[in-house]
C-alpha cells in the first residue's frame, strides 16, 4: 500500500474525497473513504460486485447523501448539493445501466445535454464517436449497447466537465468497442479528469494512472505508481 | 333502433364530456409519469376553476373571464402547493402522495364550504346558439369545449416534442436520475409540470361549470371517472389517457340513452375488464418504481 | 388493551364508546392491509357499506334477529371480497389504491341511485323497531351492545395477533417487502394477498354490520367516498402496523371529531389539513411513538408483552 505520493501535491487535485461514509437507510455501504484525482489523470476503482464502487460514485455525484466526510471538487464542497447542481458544476456521473432516453432521438439526447450545459458544440463528441452521426435522428432506444454507451459518455463530455465519473463503461461490450473506448478515455484525459469504476483489468492497466481497490466499503489498497499497476497487482482484490 | 338525432347529440355530448375528463386526467397522468405522485388535489383545482368561473363570471359579466381567472388561480394554487407540500414527498411511495393529496382535496372542500357555502351554484351557459350537425341541433358551447380539448392536446404534444423543456420532461418521465445527471434542474421541471396540470384542471372545472351545478363535492363526484380513465389508459401515458377519456365519455353519454343508471356503472366494469387483461392499463408501463 | 376499553367505558359517554369500538374494528382491516400487505385501500367505505347493507337487507326484509343480521353482514363481506379480490390483488399498490377509491364511488352510487328500489336511496333503511332482543346480551340496548362490541373486538384482536405469529403473517410482511424473493422460495404472492384482502375486508364488513345493528338504520352516507380517508387517517394516527394502533387512533379520532365538530363545524377543513400535517410531520402515529416509550417505562425489564 503506497500513500505517500498522493498527499505530496494535494493542492492540484481536482477531486478530493476525504473520510467519506454513506448508507442506504440503515445499511452502511461506505466507510471512511479517501480518494483523490488530479487533472488529466485517469483513476480507476476496482473491486468485487457489491464492494461499494457504484455507491462511491453515486455519493460523489450527490445521488446518495454521505453520512460523514467531504467531497471537494475544484475548491468547492459538493456534499449537500443537489445532483443537478453538481453536474452543472462539472462533476458528471455516467451510470452503468446504459439507459439512454430511448424515446428520444440521438439528436434530442445531445440537445438535452447542451441545454443543461449551454455547450452547443458537438464537434468533439462526434469526433470521438463518429458512429453517432449515422444515427442522429433514430430513437436512441434502438441502438446497440455499445452505441448507447458512446452516447452516454458523449453526452457527459459536453460543457467541458471537470471530472467524469464513469461506472463500468465496458461491461458487456464487444472487444472492438472496448478498444475504441480505451482510446477515447486517453483522449478525454487531456481535457478532464476521469474516475472510472472498472472490472476489466487489462483496460485498467492500460490507462489508469492510479488504482484504488475497494472491498466491503473500504479502500483496502492504493497503487499510485503507474509502473506498479499490473494485472497481478490488481487481481488479488477481485 | 335508436333515433339518429338522439345518437348524434349523444355522441357530441360524450365527446364534450370526454374532453373535460381528458383535461383533468392529463394532469393526473403527467404528474404520475414524471413525479410518480398520485395528485388527487387536481380535483380541487377543478372545483376552484368552476367556482372562479361562477364568481368572476358574475362579477365581470363575462363567462370567459371567469374561465381564464379559474385557470390562472388554479395554476397559482398548484404552484404554492407544489412548493410547500409535494416537494417534500417526491421521494416517497406513490400511495403516500395519494393520501397527502386526498387530505388536500378534503381540506380544500372545507375551504370552499367556508367561502361559498354548501348551496349548489348555477353557471349560465355563455352561448345558447345551436348549430346543425348532420341534421341535429347541437349546442355550440359543447363544440367549443371539444375545441379546447383539441387545442390542449395539440399544445401539449408540441410542448413535449418541440421545446427543449418538453423534451427534458419526456426524458425525465423515462429516467429522472439521468436527466439530473446531465445537470438539468429537475425540481423546476416538476414545478412546471405540476402547474400545467393544475391550470388544465382549473380550465376543465371552468368549462364544466355551465353543464353542471357547481357545488363543493363536485371534485369527489368527478374523481371516480377521472380515475377510471387514467387506470384504463394506463398511468403516465398521454395517448392512453386521450383514448380512454374518449371511450369513457362515449360510454357514459351514449350508454345513458339506453339505460341511464347503468351508463354510470359501465366505465367501472370496463376498468375491471381492462385490468384483468392488462394490470397496468392499456398503455401503462409495467415498471413499478424507479 | 381490553381492560383499557372497559375502563374507558366507565368514564366516557356510551355513544362515544360504541362509536370507538366499532371504529376500531373498522380500522383493524385497513391497518392490516397497510401494515402487513403494503396495500393502501381508499375503498374501505365500500366494504363497510357491503357489510352494513347485507345486514340491513336481512333485518329489513327477512328476519329480526340482530345476531343473525351481523352474521349475514359478515357473510356478505366475505362473498363481496371473494368476488372483487381476484381483480384487485394482482394490481400494483398505486393502482390498487385508485381502483378501490373508484369502487367506493361505485358502491355509493349503487346504494344511492341504481338499486334505489331495494335500498330506498337517501332515505335509508330503518329497522330499529323490527329487531328483536337477543338472549344474554341484548344488542338493541346500547349499554349491552357495548359489552358485545368489546367482546367482538377482543376476538378480532386475538385473531390478528394469532395471524401475526403464523407463517402466513411472516409471508404477508415478506410480500410487502420483497415480492420477487418470496416467489423464489415458493410462495404465491397472489394467494397470500388474496387471503389477506379477504380477511381484512371481511373484518371491515363486520364493522359495517355492527354499525347497522347499533344505529338501527343504514343510508348511502355511511359508505360515502368522501369518508374514504377516515380509516387511513386513524391507521396513521395510531401508527401503521402496530396491533393496538387502531384502538388508540379510533379514540383520538372520534374524540377529535366530537370536539372539533362542536367548535368550528367545518370538519373537512380540519381533517384534510390534519391529514396533510400527519403525512409531512409524524410518520409513526400516536401508538407507534408511544409504544417504545411505554415499553421502557412500564416494562423496564422484560420486553413489552402486549397486555
Amino acid at each position: 500500500m503506497t500513500t505517500d505520493a498522493s498527499t505530496t501535491i494535494s493542492n492540484s487535485e481536482i477531486l478530493k474525497v476525504t473520510g467519506l461514509s454513506a448508507a442506504y437507510g440503515e445499511a452502511k455501504v461506505l466507510f471512511d473513504i479517501d480518494v483523490s484525482v488530479k487533472p488529466g489523470q485517469i483513476v480507476a476503482c476496482v473491486g468485487r460486485n457489491g464492494a461499494g464502487k457504484t455507491s462511491l460514485l453515486r455519493s460523489i455525484a450527490g445521488f446518495l447523501n454521505p453520512t460523514a466526510g467531504s467531497v471537494v471538487a475544484d475548491a468547492r464542497n459538493l456534499v449537500g448539493m443537489k445532483p443537478y447542481d453538481i453536474a452543472k458544476f462539472g462533476v458528471k456521473y455516467v451510470p452503468q445501466d446504459k439507459k439512454v432516453f430511448s424515446d428520444l432521438t440521438v439528436r434530442e439526447n445531445l440537445e438535452l445535454a447542451s441545454y443543461a450545459t449551454n455547450d452547443h458544440n458537438w464537434d468533439r463528441v462526434l469526433e470521438f464517436f463518429p458512429k453517432l452521426k449515422q444515427h442522429m435522428d433514430r430513437k436512441a432506444g434502438f441502438m446497440s449497447g455499445g452505441e448507447r454507451q458512446m452516447l452516454m459518455i458523449g453526452r457527459a463530455t459536453l460543457g467541458s466537465p471537470k471530472v467524469l465519473l464513469i461506472d463500468e463503461p465496458t461491461e458487456g461490450l464487444a472487444p472492438g468497442i472496448v478498444t475504441h473506448l480505451r482510446n477515447v478515455f486517453k483522449e478525454l484525459a487531456k481535457m478532464t479528469a476521469l474516475l472510472i469504476v472498472e472490472q476489466n483489468l487489462p483496460l485498467v492497466c492500460a490507462i489508469a494512472d492510479r488504482v484504488y481497490a475497494i472491498k466491503d466499503g473500504r479502500v483496502v489498497a492504493e497503487v499510485s505508481d503507474k509502473d506498479a499497476i499490473t494485472f497481478d497487482a490488481c487481481e488479488q482484490y477481485l | 333502433m335508436i333515433d339518429t338525432q338522439l345518437l348524434i347529440s349523444g355522441v357530441i355530448f360524450g365527446l364534450s364530456l370526454g374532453s373535460i375528463y381528458f383535461l383533468l386526467a392529463i394532469g393526473l397522468s403527467l404528474c404520475f409519469g414524471l413525479m410518480r405522485i398520485i395528485s388527487l388535489d387536481q380535483l380541487l383545482y377543478y372545483s376552484f376553476g368552476a367556482y372562479m368561473a361562477y364568481t368572476v363570471g358574475l362579477a365581470t359579466g363575462s363567462f370567459w373571464f371567469g374561465v381564464a381567472a379559474g385557470t390562472v388561480v388554479a395554476g397559482l394554487i398548484s404552484f404554492i402547493v407544489e412548493r410547500l407540500i409535494f416537494r417534500r414527498i417526491y421521494e416517497r411511495d406513490p400511495t403516500f402522495s395519494m393520501i397527502t393529496s386526498f387530505g388536500l382535496l378534503i381540506g380544500g372542500i372545507g375551504v370552499i364550504k367556508f367561502f361559498w357555502g354548501v348551496v349548489p351554484r348555477p353557471v349560465e351557459v355563455p352561448t345558447v346558439i345551436q348549430v346543425d350537425v348532420f341534421g341535429t341541433a347541437v349546442p355550440v358551447y359543447r363544440l367549443i369545449v371539444i375545441g379546447f380539448a383539441i387545442v390542449v392536446y395539440v399544445g401539449i404534444w408540441l410542448f413535449l416534442h418541440r421545446t427543449i423543456v418538453g423534451k427534458a420532461i419526456r426524458a425525465a418521465i423515462e429516467n429522472v436520475e439521468h436527466v439530473e445527471g446531465l445537470g438539468i434542474n429537475v425540481s423546476r421541471l416538476f414545478t412546471i409540470t405540476f402547474v400545467i396540470a393544475g391550470a388544465l384542471s382549473g380550465l376543465a372545472g371552468g368549462l364544466h361549470a355551465p353543464l353542471i351545478m357547481v357545488d363543493p363535492m363536485m371534485g369527489l363526484e368527478t374523481m371516480a371517472f377521472v380515475f377510471m380513465i387514467v387506470i384504463i389508459g394506463g398511468l403516465g401515458s398521454i395517448k392512453g389517457t386521450l383514448i380512454s377519456a374518449l371511450i369513457v365519455g362515449q360510454v357514459v353519454s351514449v350508454g345513458s340513452i339506453i339505460y341511464a343508471p347503468m351508463a354510470q356503472m359501465a366505465p367501472f366494469v370496463m376498468m375491471l375488464l381492462v385490468l384483468l387483461v392488462r394490470p397496468t392499463g392499456l398503455y401503462g408501463s409495467p415498471l413499478y418504481k424507479r | 388493551m381490553i381492560a383499557l376499553l372497559c375502563g374507558l367505558s366507565l368514564v366516557l359517554p356510551l355513544p362515544f364508546m360504541n362509536e370507538v369500538v366499532i371504529f376500531t374494528i373498522y380500522v383493524v382491516g385497513c391497518n392490516f392491509m397497510i401494515g402487513r400487505l403494503g396495500y393502501i385501500s381508499f375503498g374501505q367505505p365500500a366494504y363497510l357499506a357491503i357489510g352494513a347493507y347485507s345486514t340491513a337487507f336481512y333485518l329489513f326484509y327477512f328476519g329480526s334477529n340482530p345476531l343473525v343480521g351481523i352474521l349475514v353482514g359478515v357473510l356478505g363481506g366475505l362473498i363481496g371480497s371473494l368476488l372483487i379480490g381476484p381483480f384487485f390483488v394482482r394490481l400494483r399498490s398505486d393502482y390498487f389504491a385508485m381502483v378501490n377509491l373508484a369502487l367506493a364511488v361505485v358502491v355509493f352510487y349503487l346504494t344511492e341511485k341504481v338499486l334505489v328500489s331495494i335500498t330506498q336511496g337517501d332515505n335509508g333503511l330503518w329497522f330499529m323497531t323490527q329487531m328483536t332482543s337477543t338472549p344474554v346480551l341484548d344488542l338493541t340496548i346500547p349499554s349491552q351492545f357495548l359489552a358485545f362490541g368489546i367482546i367482538v373486538t377482543f376476538f378480532v384482536f386475538a385473531f390478528y395477533k394469532y395471524l401475526d405469529g403464523t407463517i402466513y403473517g411472516a409471508c404477508c410482511l415478506a410480500t410487502k417487502l420483497n415480492e420477487d424473493k418470496l416467489q423464489f422460495i415458493g410462495y404465491s404472492n397472489f394467494s397470500i394477498r388474496f387471503l389477506g384482502f379477504v380477511i381484512a375486508n371481511t373484518t371491515t364488513a363486520l364493522a359495517g354490520a355492527m354499525y347497522a345493528v347499533y344505529l338501527g338504520f343504514v343510508s348511502p352516507e355511511m359508505g360515502s367516498p368522501s369518508r374514504a380517508a377516515e380509516p387511513i387517517i386513524v391507521t396513521l394516527l395510531g401508527g401503521v402496523g402496530t396491533l393496538f394502533g387502531p384502538v388508540v387512533g379510533a379514540i383520538a379520532y372520534t374524540g377529535m371529531k366530537d370536539v372539533i365538530s362542536n367548535m368550528i363545524g367545518n370538519w373537512e377543513l380540519f381533517i384534510g389539513f390534519l391529514l396533510v400535517f400527519i403525512m409531512l410531520v409524524a410518520d409513526r402515529g400516536i401508538w407507534g411513538t408511544l409504544e417504545p416509550i411505554l415499553a421502557r417505562v412500564v416494562f423496564p425489564k422484560s420486553r413489552n408483552t402486549d397486555k
